[in-house]
């Protein structure tokens, strides 16, 4: 007989993501524009500031950067888990549904608004709440579109998405033109996903933001298994189904946001990384979400540390390289689904 | 653990009514089926029954607590529903999807522990599901998905279990299969089962009582042989039916204008089967 989901298994599972996730973090922080050596960096800061620039380099440049991509990468997985569970839509992923634009315009408003300068994306609390709410709202806007389309079927639900993303994006457009010209390549870049370096006090609080959302995401996880079977049948199994889904919608919608304010717009890591880990370790969401979180965080940074040096010494964003891999997995994905979905329509 | 259902009227927003003052009372161990014409409350009683819906008037109460009383995880322990069949977006195995059924035994954070296991094991097994635990849906049969939703309902425990159509789609092997499940259930494990069919016939051979739904509200309850009568059918259907009997039970062939034994004698089990006067003109 088949063997459920232990707690054992699951841990042995997410320590071996979580070692995958170590390796391509080390691996990466030691390849860059700049050659360094490990052994200088072991040496430690030196004297005085400056003396040693490998460790500068290393400590100060590239492991705030990898951490962050790291964050971003884990919570957009995550949260795609978590939307397509309540959705019951393989496709959903908080760039596709707008989610991502959604926090994105919220962020550039409060930045209009005087809540803070572009340097300090993400940062400020004022500016974390604007990208909150304006990813919540999104959610609820795509959501109510598509039921007004025809329903919370696969289709209606993304093009309520395109449509909301289409919007949403003109309204950024617009918004951009008005910043002032010595922040608008700043801007763009944000916009397009683009993971900075920032400072240890932003990575530690978007780092705690984070992690309890998916650990809140994780504590209802057996009820996302349930809500995939629709909400009658949730309730049926003693789901309470507006509930589950109010908190999911919240708890992705909110690591989103702060995701979104700390590297702007990084598209498909909700969609790739879930169905990659989906294949391999199978729908179960108590080990699909944290392990989609470990992967999703290795899959950004290997993309950020492509985007670092493919052009060296020049940058791609992040969101560029995201997007050339998961379009085509998306137009495979909706083709392979498409067809699922005929297939279970004559049945 | 019976259930008791007084004066229920139902109507969806700004419609007519569509059940009107329904009351019943089923004891712990029956087998209830629930038929009649479609569009005619069959699902909707069985989704009040279930919770699912609110009643515009009247009560359901299931071991004389009123629903309402329950809360969801609560009445999950009491009442099992198997919807009619559909194959889950995400592939989930045999196994996985009745594991879910141990949901409302679980609290944050747990996992399936050994009661939960041995309602897994003992629901494939009373179904015959273990050997293809492992497989996804979609590599399954109509009849063996089936089999997999009712192995769901039995692993949660319930006293109560509600199906919809749960022999559509299927041939007439694993309808008769199904039947013969449920009758099981209800003989062997004495759970109350309440079954929404369009089957008349096996219905007959299988359920204790029945209620028959009339377009319009109106509806007939008591056991299967009187409710199941020719002229109640015909009324109800609306559709020139034949019977006969099998053993000690009636049967009903209803056959349309074109059908090809509707003028002259039907045969089945060496039983003759003679039109009704009005047909033999």
């Amino acid at each position: 007989m088949t063997e459920l989901l232990t707690p054992r298994r699951l841990i042995i599972r997410l320590i071996l993501c979580a070692a995958l996730l170590a390796a391509v973090m080390f691996v990466c922080s030691l390849i860059g524009t700049q050659k360094i050596s490990l052994g200088s960096v072991l040496d430690g800061p030196g004297i005085a500031a400056g003396t040693n620039i490998d460790y500068d380099i290393y400590v100060r440049v590239r492991i705030p950067r990898i951490i962050l991509a790291a964050l971003v990468g884990a919570a957009l997985a995550a949260s795609g888990v978590a939307l397509q569970a309540i959705l019951r839509n393989p496709l959903a992923e908080p760039y596709i549904l707008g989610i991502s634009s959604g926090a994105a315009l919220g962020v550039i408003t409060a930045v209009l608004l005087g809540a803070g300068g572009l340097s300090v994306f993400g940062s400020g609390a004022s500016i974390s709440v604007f990208a909150f709410l304006f990813a919540l709202g999104t959610v609820w806007l795509v959501w109510l579109v598509g039921h007004l389309a025809g329903g919370s079927g696969v289709t209606s639900l993304l093009l309520a998405g395109v449509v909301v993303n289409a919007f949403f994006s003109a309204v950024i457009m617009l918004l951009t033109s008005l910043i002032d010209s010595q922040q608008l390549r700043t801007t763009i870049y944000w916009l397009m996903g683009n993971i900075g370096e920032r400072d240890f006090s932003t990575l530690l609080t978007s780092a705690v933001f984070i992690v309890a959302g998916i650990l809140g995401l994780f504590a209802i996880c057996q009820k996302l298994n349930v809500l995939t079977f629709g909400t009658k049948d949730a309730q049926s199994l003693g789901v309470n189904p507006r509930v589950v889904t109010f908190t999911a919608f919240a708890l992705a919608s909110f690591i989103t946001a702060v995701a979104v304010g700390l590297s702007g717009l990084v598209g498909f890591v909700g969609l790739i990384v879930p169905h990659s880990v989906r294949l391999v370790l199978g729908p179960d969401h108590r080990q699909l979400l944290p392990a989609s979180a470990f992967v999703g965080a290795a899959f950004v940074v290997i993309c950020d540390t492509i985007a670092r040096v493919i052009i060296a010494p020049a940058q791609f964003p992040v969101g560029v390289i995201t997007a050339v891999i998961g379009g085509p997995v998306f137009l495979l994905l909706l083709a392979r689904y498409n067809k699922k979905v005929g297939y279970q329509r004559w049945v | 653990m019976g259930i008791e259902v007084e004066n229920l009227c139902f109507a969806y927003k700004s419609q007519a009514e569509i059940l009107k003052n329904i009351s019943f009372r089923l004891d712990e161990g029956s087998f209830l089926s629930i038929a009649g014409p479609n569009g005619s409350g069959k699902t909707t009683l069985l989704n009040l029954l279930s919770g699912l819906l609110k009643s515009t008037a009247g009560a359901v109460k299931i071991d004389d607590c009123l629903l309402q009383s329950y809360s969801i995880r609560h009445l999950a322990k009491k009442v099992a529903v198997v919807r009619q069949e559909f194959v889950p977006i995400f592939e989930f195995s045999a196994m996985q999807i009745v594991s879910m059924a141990r949901s409302p035994y679980l609290g944050t954070f747990a996992f399936e522990g050994e009661t939960d296991q041995k309602a897994i094991a003992d629901a494939l097994e009373m179904t015959d599901t273990a050997r293809f635990a492992e497989r996804t849906l979609n590599h399954l049969s109509g009849g063996e998905r089936q089999r997999v939703f009712i192995a769901r309902a039995l692993a949660q425990n319930t006293p109560i279990l509600l199906l919809d159509e749960p022999t559509s789609f299927l041939d007439i092997k694993h309808q008769v299969g199904i039947y013969d499940l449920l009758k099981r259930m209800q003989r062997e494990y004495g759970k109350t089962i309440v079954a929404v069919t369009h089957d008349i016939n096996l219905t007959i051979q299988y359920a204790d009582e029945a209620l028959l739904l009339e377009a319009g509200g109106n509806y007939h309850i008591g056991k299967t042989s009187d409710v199941f009568s020719l002229k109640q059918i015909e009324k109800v259907f609306g559709v020139r039916t034949f019977t006969g009997k099998v053993g000690q039970e009636n049967f009903f062939l209803p056959l349309g204008k074109f059908a090809k034994s509707r003028e002259g004698c039907l045969t089945a089990d060496n039983q003759i089967i003679t039109p009704r006067p009005a047909d033999s003109k």
